[in-house]
């Protein structure tokens, strides 16, 4: 069940500072400047296309990549562990219709590059092209603040950040037992060339900060946590935000000692604004990645400009909110990151693309050609996935409901995209009963079908919120940031895996 | 190999001339192929080669770690002095040391056989046409199924890794695995698309179970879940398949680590030599099995890896403590790692184990969900059969199966003859009585 426990290469990075980091200069002269200190230039491109079309492909793309990240954990009150991590490599990517060849190399050598393109050359059987001879840079739009960025600031400035979250935690409440805290800063630099010549320089940094607490009362003990993440530089960690994710931790592990899990059944749930977004990242969101649908693999494969849910619901995938997790200025095949419209007044408007989707159905590309990184061949994602506000007052939704329960905090999700199943973990909420919240309840999943927990979305509220956690979503072996957002939502009914007495 | 250790030794040796006190380096290397076949065609081929050095450190009773790929050597050397550097400004920690040398001695002195020379030897062309024909073995006999996609997948590949402390442990190794898979997607008449799936995945190219099983597999799965109701809310006798007990194992010992233990975050804590699940279940530790997908010869703290009973008769036999948390705890290390499982066998495969069950359900798959350590509760999504008159009956899906990790493990009535080879954790089938299952 283990291999090699080795070092968490997952959280850190470290050297190579970046040279004038915290500008965002998108023009190409600064990619291949930043990318020519580890052996990068035009001849190279040139080299690595002449191969990488040898044999007919439709097009080809390379993806330079260096990343810088850091770790520093508190625990028992001493900020006393750090990781770092440095990432670099390119991928090449080769498409011919929609079959694509990959490859990749740690070594930015002229050799090893042009390697990596013959190699993922090999899926195209047919005639060469010509290369791109001149390479041109598009502009990009600028959606992260990096007013401090991480290149700048040492460890000694970070430190205390942690030890003042765990001072604030133990100042809360002293029945807290145990405290850790996670401070992690990422700055990751991208070079998207494309064989049509056209180049995207990027950088994207990101900040996270965790916190787990463990209290104890009368002999029984009890865990949570809380976390925030942005897409900024070291300004991202303000006494705002650092007071925040303490209360929320502090609260939410002390909320369980009253908390007792649902029941077990159908009944209505009523979901919280913000991180309740999980709904439709599960329920719908994955469902609507264009690549499930191309192959006829999703449960919403046929429903395009079909009404999917109630005329007061639309729902859109947003790669440009500001400095959120989720935000990207372009993606990681080129283009720039939109605003998409995925399900408007109830009907589904459109998937979302990478360019091989976008292609087969001959419609642009949304921008949500994401990928893990260099080593992973890109794939439609999401991005920031949110329901926009309807008209109802929350306190009227919860009044609505005889007997269910309130969703309030959730921890993860799942879905099978073709049946439509899927799962969210909700750590805490209430039980409601005669339209008030009242026993407090935890730990408790809950299972649904996408198309029909759409279509028993039967109460909107006028309180929309983004959520601002760390959320990180996996599919086919790749992680990448993502946001949600949600106004409180009534789903009429839904299977609440709780326990009923016996 | 040589390189590899000769690598490790030098990082380790500049992290000292840095100025750590200690240090560990560690260097990998891997390399593989993968390729995804759907519908007739190649979808992708995927070539991945891999390098890394790791390095922890510990310098003036203060710990730091750093990973890093980029291995020129102009940067490799700013790379580790950046690392030193910052592990300097941290605060000590007294628990940090490098083990004690005396637990590196006794290493098993076995060959464990997880290098098959095969995978220098596998063609594009055999790997190309393994997806053709999984594909057609799954189609064939599919009959009036009705089939919306057939995807296959071919994979393999070896790793290197070397590991040096400078305390004098050393060790290097390598390994080869080998897989395929199919995936058959079929169209209900509600319009849901379920798709079953079946792998295997070896460290030797011969032991690949045979590819007509894995794609009739596939079929069969899929097929199974058509025209999927919902299960009457309830307490029943569940049975496991084989392929999801995995879930409910790794949450039975997750919060047997060291930090779990430590943070005060473990159910199990002050249990150990208790009896903690049912009588029926026994399982061992085999880190030495030959050919074994979780083999290794020593473990991440570079101690010799030996056998050992995790659960004996429902009575738990150890902690899983690496050696910070053991100091820490105060407590002797008991190795973090777990390697292959073996399980103390029933004597009926899944066909028994359900026609015993007699009524209740059969779990195949297990979606989303997740425990609390340090209560114990749980709650996940699954989907499966019914169990009717000791045979299986309708596909029911929505389900989720809620209780506590002791409870269920307290109830484990029956385990299979079937431990499934394509997995380090071996679990055969198991039934489980009186779970709350919730439908409508």
């Amino acid at each position: 069940m283990s291999d090699d426990k080795s070092l968490d290469a997952t959280m850190s990075g470290f050297a190579a500072r970046a040279e004038g980091e915290g500008a965002l200069d998108t023009s190409g002269a600064a990619g291949l400047a930043y990318f020519g200190r580890f052996g990068v230039d035009e001849a190279m491109l040139r080299a690595a296309f002449d191969r990488a079309l040898a044999h007919g492909a439709d097009w080809a793309e390379l993806y330079f990549e260096h990343n810088v990240s850091h770790h520093l954990g508190l625990e028992d009150g001493a900020v006393n562990r750090a990781y770092a991590s440095v990432t670099l490599g390119v991928g090449v990517r080769v498409v011919k219709g929609d079959q694509q060849g990959y490859a990749y190399t740690e070594e930015l050598t002229r050799d090893a590059v042009t390697q990596a393109a013959a190699t993922a050359a090999l899926v195209a059987n047919g005639p060469s092209r010509d290369a791109p001879q001149a390479f041109a840079v598009q502009t990009l739009p600028s959606r992260y603040r990096m007013r401090l960025p991480f290149g700048d600031v040492g460890v000694a400035e970070k430190m205390p950040i942690l030890s003042r979250i765990n001072e604030l935690a133990f100042a809360a409440t002293p029945e807290l037992v145990k405290v850790q805290v996670g401070f992690a800063d990422s700055s990751g630099v991208v070079l998207v060339v494309e064989s049509t010549g056209r180049m995207s320089f990027d950088r994207q940094p990101m900040a996270r900060l965790s916190v787990s607490c463990t209290a104890e009362r009368g002999g029984r003990r009890e865990s949570a946590g809380a976390n925030l993440a942005g897409r900024e530089g070291f300004e991202f960690f303000s006494d705002a935000r650092v007071g925040k994710v303490t209360d929320e931790a502090v609260q939410r592990t002390m909320f369980l000692f009253d908390a007792t899990v649902a029941p077990a059944g159908t009944m209505p749930v009523v979901l919280a604004a913000g991180s309740a977004g999980i709904l439709l990242h599960e329920a719908i969101g994955h469902g609507m990645e264009a690549d499930f649908n191309r192959k006829g693999t999703s449960v919403y494969s046929d429903k395009l400009n079909q009404r999917i849910a109630p005329d007061d619901i639309t729902i859109v995938d947003d790669g440009t909110i500001e400095a959120q997790r989720g935000a990207i200025n372009v993606d990681d095949e080129g283009v720039v990151a939109q605003r998409t419209v995925l399900v408007e007044n109830g009907i589904l408007r459109t998937y979302m693309h990478d360019r091989i989707s976008a292609l087969h159905y001959g419609v642009e590309p949304t921008g949500n050609g994401r990928r893990e990184s260099f080593r992973h061949a890109p794939l439609p994602r999401m991005r920031s996935t949110y329901m926009e506000a309807g008209s109802r007052d929350p306190e009227e939704i919860v009044r609505s409901v005889k007997r269910g329960i309130y969703a309030e905090s959730f921890t993860n999700g799942q879905v099978m995209i073709g049946a439509g199943d899927f799962t969210f973990y909700i750590k805490t909420g209430y039980l409601i009963e005669d339209g008030k919240k009242t026993r407090p309840i935890k730990d408790t999943n809950i299972i649904g079908n996408g198309p029909d927990v759409l279509t028993k979305t039967d109460m909107v509220g006028n309180d929309f919120a983004f959520d601002d956690g760390g959320w990180t979503c996996g599919k086919d072996g790749q992680s990448v940031p993502v946001s949600l957002g949600m106004p409180t939502v009534r789903v009429s009914e839904i299977t609440v895996g709780g326990v009923n007495e016996s | 190999m040589d390189e590899l250790l000769r690598a490790a030794h030098e990082a380790a040796k500049q992290a000292q001339a840095c100025g750590a006190d200690e240090a560990k380096a560690a260097v990998v290397r891997s390399r593989g192929v993968d390729l995804e076949w759907r519908d007739g065609k190649l979808e992708k081929v995927q070539e991945r080669t891999r390098r890394a050095l790791s390095i922890e450190l510990y310098v003036d009773g203060r710990y730091g770690a750093s990973s890093t790929n980029d291995l020129r050597p102009e940067a490799v050397g700013p790379f580790i002095a950046d690392a030193v550097a910052m592990t300097r400004l941290l605060e000590p920690d007294p628990h940090r040391a490098l083990p004690d040398p005396a637990r590196y001695g006794g290493r098993a002195d076995v060959d464990l056989d997880l290098f098959d020379p095969a995978v220098n030897e596998v063609s594009s062309e055999e790997r190309l046409a393994l997806c053709r024909d999984l594909e057609v073995m799954a189609r064939d006999g599919a009959g009036d199924l009705p089939v919306v996609s057939v995807a296959t997948g071919v994979g393999d590949g070896f790793s290197q890794s070397a590991r040096v402390h400078t305390n004098g442990f050393e060790g290097a190794r390598e390994g080869s695995s080998f897989s395929f898979s199919a995936m058959v997607t079929v169209k209900d008449v509600d319009g849901r698309r379920p798709m079953g799936w079946d792998f295997t995945y070896r460290r030797h190219r011969a032991d690949l179970a045979p590819a007509e099983r894995i794609a009739r597999v596939a079929r069969e799965k899929a097929a199974a879940q058509l025209g999927a109701g919902k299960l009457a809310t309830g307490k029943y006798t569940i049975a496991v398949d084989s392929r999801a007990v995995p879930r409910l194992i790794s949450a039975f010992l997750a919060p047997l680590s060291g930090p779990s233990l430590q943070q005060r975050r473990s159910l199990w804590e002050g249990r150990l030599g208790e009896k903690v699940a049912s009588e029926l279940l026994t399982i061992y530790d085999d880190p030495l099995l030959p050919r074994g997908l979780g083999s290794a010869l020593w473990d991440g703290d570079g101690f010799a890896t030996r056998r050992r009973p995790l659960v004996e008769q429902g009575v738990l036999c150890t902690y899983l403590i690496d050696d910070y948390y053991a100091r820490k705890m105060g407590v002797e290390p008991t190795g973090a790692d777990t390697h292959n499982f073996e399980w103390t066998l029933g004597t009926d495969d899944l066909e028994g184990l359900v026609r015993d069950v007699g009524c209740g359900v059969l779990i195949e798959r297990f979606l989303g969900g997740n425990t609390n350590q340090t209560t114990g509760e749980l709650s996940f999504g699954c989907a499966g059969r019914v169990i009717r008159d000791g045979k299986l009956a309708e596909p029911v899906a929505e389900v989720n199966l809620s209780g506590n990790l002791a409870t269920l493990w307290g109830r484990l009535v029956a385990v299979g003859n079937d431990p499934n080879p394509d997995s380090s954790a071996a679990c055969p089938s198991c039934v489980f009585e009186g779970m709350q299952l919730s439908g409508i």
